[in-house]
């Protein structure tokens, strides 16, 4: 099993929706050292990588797929980027899906970027996260 | 204010064994390169790294605490090009941040940020995009 050019498309969504609650968006926030009381009280938003944690329950759905036959212990996060249409906030409800949109080969390493979208239970957007994820199929 | 050229206040965040322990379990990212020697030389590592999405989330510190509010963030990304080692000792690792306006267009401003630790880079065309009120 492995992963090719023809899987570019593929989607992954999420298997549960994510709750967004503001004790959870305080914890974050302690975990990354940030006071910034705009992540504190009911009103709370989530600082701006929150979205990588809610979106990696798709990226469990994507590392899942055995046809693509790729390993977390061999996989190095290469890049990272979100582009926010509005910020995470206590009370979303949230779908994430993750679809590969390049896969390229050198060797043994596959270069994976995916795009995961991050919406509303209704389907308005909040933010886009796009990823790249480098996977070295040679034995350590 | 938003000018370009405008150089951010710089921050300096020292991460510790334990801060990598505690993001591991806010984020639910349980890689063992993240807190075990044995695991993270195993994979011939040169000791446990830092989570790269912990480095991220602190580099963007330097923009959200210079904004009036933090939801003017519209655009943030990185590449990871060198992994920050930490030491399970008290001292653990600095991670030097700065940022520069580099661009103001259209409302909007795009921030370069630059993450040093020691003498290296850990973060590649790191940059903010920015609502300008």
């Amino acid at each position: 099993m492995t992963i090719d050019a023809t899987m570019v498309g593929r989607s992954y969504a999420a298997a549960e929706s994510y709750q967004v609650g503001r004790e959870k968006i305080r914890e974050f926030a302690d975990a990354i050292g940030d006071r910034n009381p705009a992540y504190r009280g009911d009103d709370a938003i989530a600082p701006p990588t929150f979205a990588f944690m809610v979106g990696s329950r798709a990226l469990e759905e994507l590392l899942n797929d055995e046809e693509l036959g790729l390993r977390l212990d061999r996989i190095v996060h290469g890049a990272q980027k979100f582009s926010y249409t509005r910020p995470i906030k206590a009370g979303d409800t949230i779908s994430a899906t993750a679809t590969i949109t390049t896969v390229r080969k050198a060797g043994p390493v596959e270069v994976i970027m995916y795009e995961t979208t991050l919406t509303t239970a209704d389907g308005e957007p909040i933010a886009t996260a796009t990823s790249t994820l480098s996977h070295n199929r040679a034995d350590a | 204010m938003m000018e370009v050229g405008t150089e951010l206040p710089p921050l300096t965040v020292t991460l510790r064994r334990e801060d990598l322990v505690r993001y591991a379990g806010a984020s639910g990212d349980f890689n063992p390169i993240h807190w075990s020697d044995r695991m993270a030389a195993a994979l011939g590592l040169p000791g446990v790294i830092a989570h790269g999405m912990l480095t991220m989330a602190s580099a963007v510190r330097v923009v959200t605490d210079w904004l009036d509010d933090p939801a003017d963030l519209v655009e943030y990304g990185v590449r990871f090009t060198k992994p920050v080692v930490v030491p399970d000792d008290d001292k653990g690792a600095n991670v030097t941040f700065s940022a520069k306006v580099d661009k103001v267009a259209d409302g909007l401003a795009e921030i370069d940020i630059t993450a040093v630790a020691g003498e290296e880079k850990v973060l590649g065309r790191a940059r903010a995009v920015v609502r300008v009120r």
